[in-house]
């Protein structure tokens, strides 16, 4: 069965271009939201295999959705998909328990690859 | 306004768009203005905060953002809608965000806000009366575009 996987950000553009290369690869997309607070409450209702998540948010950014995600789930799987690489925002990341940390603009083969690592 | 606040945001702009949308932007001009201002029909402007704090505006005619738009969706795109005004608005916010990292690497924390995407011209933004610098690209057949930033170092707070 598909891995089922849930975008996070708030440009459409993003999301959409995010969809195409998981639909191309295999995922089925279950969900987008655009905002942190739409994605804590699309995680509980969808229960996705993995999340992807942006940073620079409206209403809830991606650091405090992931925290929310992963105290309602502590076995969340949640990588982190943002234009913001530094290296505070990567540490605080991966210490509130997010499994990668992809810096935009990526290469397709980029998200590929940590979601064959991630979501298997 | 210190170049290495500036600087940033020059080579964020050259590298992303040239990683986006595989065009170079050859750098043209640079002008000085007292206050943030643009005369551009798009705008996507940031609001820059913490220890560098500011503004930063990418603008453009609506033909160069209809294309470069088009280049990033990879499908021609003949009238600027919201999925065309929303991969502008990513594209700013891509080199702005790798902009903050080189800040961060140089020992400035700061951060950038949600994107703000303008239509029309003659539109004086500020409040904060930061000079601003506007450093001109031309990319190809593409068109033109202008990177306006107004950045400074917090000022002391009084005691």
């Amino acid at each position: 069965m598909a891995k089922r996987i849930l975008i996070t950000d708030d440009a459409l553009f993003m999301r959409v271009t995010l969809k195409k290369i998981l639909t191309e690869n295999g995922y089925e997309v279950v969900g987008e939201a655009e905002n942190g607070l739409m994605a804590v409450e699309m995680y509980k209702s969808l229960k996705p295999d993995l999340v992807t998540m942006d940073i620079t948010m409206p209403e809830m950014n991606g650091l405090d959705a992931l925290r929310a995600i992963r105290s309602h789930d502590p076995e969340a799987k949640v990588i982190m998909c943002t234009a913001m690489g530094q290296k505070n925002m990567v540490v605080e990341a991966i210490q509130a328990g997010a499994k990668d940390f992809i810096v935009k603009p990526f290469q397709p083969d980029r998200v590929v690859e940590a979601l064959t690592k991630f979501a298997a | 306004m210190k170049t290495e606040y500036v600087n940033p945001f020059i080579s964020a702009a050259t590298s992303v768009i040239e990683m986006v949308i595989s065009e170079p932007p050859q750098r043209g001009s640079m002008t000085a203005r007292p206050q943030v201002f643009t005369s551009q029909q798009i705008n996507v402007v940031y609001g820059v905060t913490g220890p560098v704090q500011g503004q930063v505006i990418f603008g453009m005619s609506v033909q160069t953002a209809t294309n470069i738009a088009s280049r990033m969706v990879g499908n021609p795109i003949f009238s600027f809608d919201a999925l065309a005004a929303s991969a502008i608005a990513e594209l700013g916010n891509m080199i702005s965000g790798n902009a903050m990292t080189s800040l961060s690497n140089a020992g400035f924390d700061s951060d950038i806000t949600p994107p703000t995407i303008i239509r029309g011209s003659n539109v004086k933004i500020s409040t904060m009366d930061i000079p601003a610098l506007v450093i001109g690209f031309t990319l190809g057949s593409l068109g033109e575009f202008e990177l306006t930033v107004s950045v400074r170092e917090r000022p002391a707070r009084a005691a």
